[in-house]
């Protein structure tokens, strides 16, 4: 039998606050089961404990009580951290180091040296779009080329789990589809994602599950269809019918004992609308980018 | 870029990484953090400011009043070392003050600590950064005081050639050789050394105080008033003695104050070494061994608090 990518037992966390006697009861008996090769979503409001669980995790919090696992290993382990990669919440990062500089940082931490590791931040700083921007420095990027090169850095070493605190968090359309696309890569190559976020409709694009928590408990959990699904309910959505099938298929459904609840016009989505819209309008960004969003944008289109 | 071009991009990164097997310790993830710390601190403006501004007054020394050669050495020797210990002191806790916090602020630590890096590894990387940069401060103003010590002695050598010109030589030889004697004493070299440990100590300190301070500027606050009672330790020992015996609660007492509030008065050789007092070979190695002890003692207890850290 092959370890969770990730194993929550009995997790319990409370915050004393110095000085007085309350104390914040930030997670409360959480048990959770992220299987290896699934993109999780942690989702809930601000302050509902998704972060706290993160940071437990990855050892960098301990747990009042419980305890936490990533692939068999006991989370307080530092050897734990060897399948992780973790970009946390507005990474900020060193800005003193240029892109290629800090991944050549961290790559290091992670006992990569050499020709390997030169390899890997160029082959890296081409994956997240990077490689014109590789000797500026971070304090001249834009958010959302921070969030790419966390997400390089999270990726330096190999990892089998990458574990994301709001990815997107203030990452304009296009960025945040960028790395919608990169999770999906990940997830294709068999890569485990734990991912928190309060952004809904792009939890809903990525992940396979997903776990509700507010207030730190866990009040749902389950395969993302199988949550959103309204059993009684089915949608059809068809092209180019005229007037007379629509008519005749609303005949049918009366005629059957089935409600029809609504009929309307399929709509785009407001993020479609902004990328189309903005297709033409890029004249700041590099032709590197451009290309690459335009890619991203046939294929969504398609 | 396509989803399918990403995904094999992917694949070829995986198949061409070899990250080592988790080492418990590895000097080159320490090696990676101590050279990022150094040049953390050289992008800071702090450096450059008290480096240039120890330079200033070291050359300065030189233009000061004097009566006598000799006089004209003790002012130079006794400003530039007292420079030069004030600006490594100044320098060791401000740049260690923020080391941690603005790791933590910024997040830096969260990535940092993700990766399988030891805490312990992270606390020695830091402090390992900043005694490294205070060794190249102290080298470079450390230069700069002996370079111009050197051209003073020179043109107080030819000026004096120059007046006896006329003199016996053994007469000659005598006024070189007292010259000499008062500009250089190979003693200047120990006592650099020492004002070095001194800061490493100050820097030590001032890391494991940011372990629990909530912020650089209470850690700060907090090294100045430690910086200023230490000074006074010694005295108030003295004092403290001579009133309560050397009992053994008092003993205690004291050696718990002493871990606390170290005796930085016993660093100070300044005034010996103006005084052309022979530093002996038994007080630099008496002094150099505190130095290092107390350093390692604030290190350890650095790590030991960032071990049970919540970040």
């Amino acid at each position: 039998m092959t370890n969770p990518a990730v194993a929550v037992h009995g997790l319990t966390k409370i915050f004393h606050v110095p000085f007085h006697r309350q104390s914040i009861v930030a997670v409360k008996e959480l048990n959770l089961r992220i299987e290896p090769g699934e993109v999780y979503g942690l989702l809930g409001p601000n302050g509902s404990g998704k972060s706290t669980t993160l940071k437990i995790i990855l050892g960098l919090v301990s747990p009042t009580r419980g305890r936490t696992e990533i692939f068999g290993c006991d989370s307080r382990l530092v050897q734990s951290r060897e399948a992780v990669g973790f970009l946390p919440e507005n990474p900020y990062f060193y800005k003193y180091l240029s892109g290629k500089e800090t991944l050549l940082f961290f790559g290091r931490l992670c006992g990569l040296r050499g020709a390997v590791l030169k390899n890997r931040v160029n082959e890296l700083l081409d994956l997240v779009g990077l490689s014109k921007a590789r000797n500026r420095r971070l304090g001249t990027y834009s958010k959302g080329m921070l969030q790419r090169i966390g997400l390089a850095q999270a990726l330096i070493h190999d990892p089998r789990l990458v574990v994301l605190d709001e990815p997107t968090a203030g990452v304009d359309p296009a960025g945040s589809r960028d790395i919608r696309d990169l999770i999906l890569d990940l997830k294709r190559r068999g890569i485990t994602v734990l991912l928190s976020s309060h952004l809904l409709a792009q939890a809903q694009e990525i992940c396979d599950r997903v776990g509700i928590l507010a207030d730190g408990v866990l009040v749902r959990e389950g395969h993302l269809q199988e949550l959103i699904a309204i059993e009684n309910q089915t949608e059809l959505v068809i092209a180019d019918a005229s007037n007379e099938l629509i008519r005749e298929i609303e005949s049918f459904v009366k005629r059957s004992n089935a409600k029809l609840i609504e009929r309307r016009k399929s709509t785009t989505t407001l993020e479609r609308l902004f990328l189309e819209a903005t297709k033409n309008d890029e004249a700041g960004m590099s032709k590197e980018g451009r290309s690459r969003n335009d890619q991203r944008r046939k294929r969504f289109n398609a | 870029m396509t989803n399918g071009e990403n995904a094999s991009t992917l694949e070829q990164l995986n198949a061409s990484t070899s990250a080592k097997r988790y080492r418990p310790f590895a000097f080159s993830r320490i090696y990676a953090i101590t050279i990022n710390t150094v040049t953390e601190l050289t992008r800071l403006k702090v450096f450059y400011v008290l480096l240039i501004f120890g330079l200033v007054l070291i050359g300065s020394s030189i233009f000061m009043a004097q009566f006598s050669f000799q006089q004209e050495f003790q002012i130079l020797k006794d400003v530039s070392l007292g420079a030069i210990s004030l600006f490594t002191s100044l320098l060791a806790i401000v740049a260690t003050a923020r080391l941690l916090p603005q790791d933590i602020e910024d997040r830096t630590l969260y990535t940092i600590l993700a990766k399988p890096v030891p805490r312990f590894e992270y606390v020695l990387g830091k402090i390992t950064g900043v005694l490294l940069l205070l060794a190249i401060s102290t080298v470079v103003m450390g230069g700069a005081f002996l370079l111009v010590l050197y051209t003073r002695e020179q043109a107080v050598l030819h000026t004096t050639l120059r007046q006896m010109s006329g003199a016996p030589p053994d007469q000659i030889a005598d006024a070189l050789r007292v010259i000499r004697s008062s500009a250089f004493n190979i003693d200047i070299l120990p006592g650099i050394v020492i004002i070095y440990l001194k800061a490493c100590l100050l820097a030590a300190l001032t890391l494991f105080v940011s372990t629990f301070a909530t912020s650089n500027i209470f850690t700060i606050v907090v090294m100045a008033f430690i910086y200023f009672i230490a000074h006074l330790q010694a005295t108030a020992r003295e004092y403290w003695l001579q009133e309560h015996g050397s009992g053994l609660i008092t003993r205690v007492f004291l050696a718990v104050v002493a871990l606390f509030f170290p005796d930085l008065q016993a660093f100070n050789l300044v005034d010996d070494i103006v005084a052309g007092t022979a530093i002996s070979l038994t007080l630099f190695a008496k002094t150099a061994l505190l130095g290092i002890f107390y350093t390692t003692i604030y290190t350890l207890l650095a790590t030991f608090v960032f071990y049970g850290k919540e970040l």
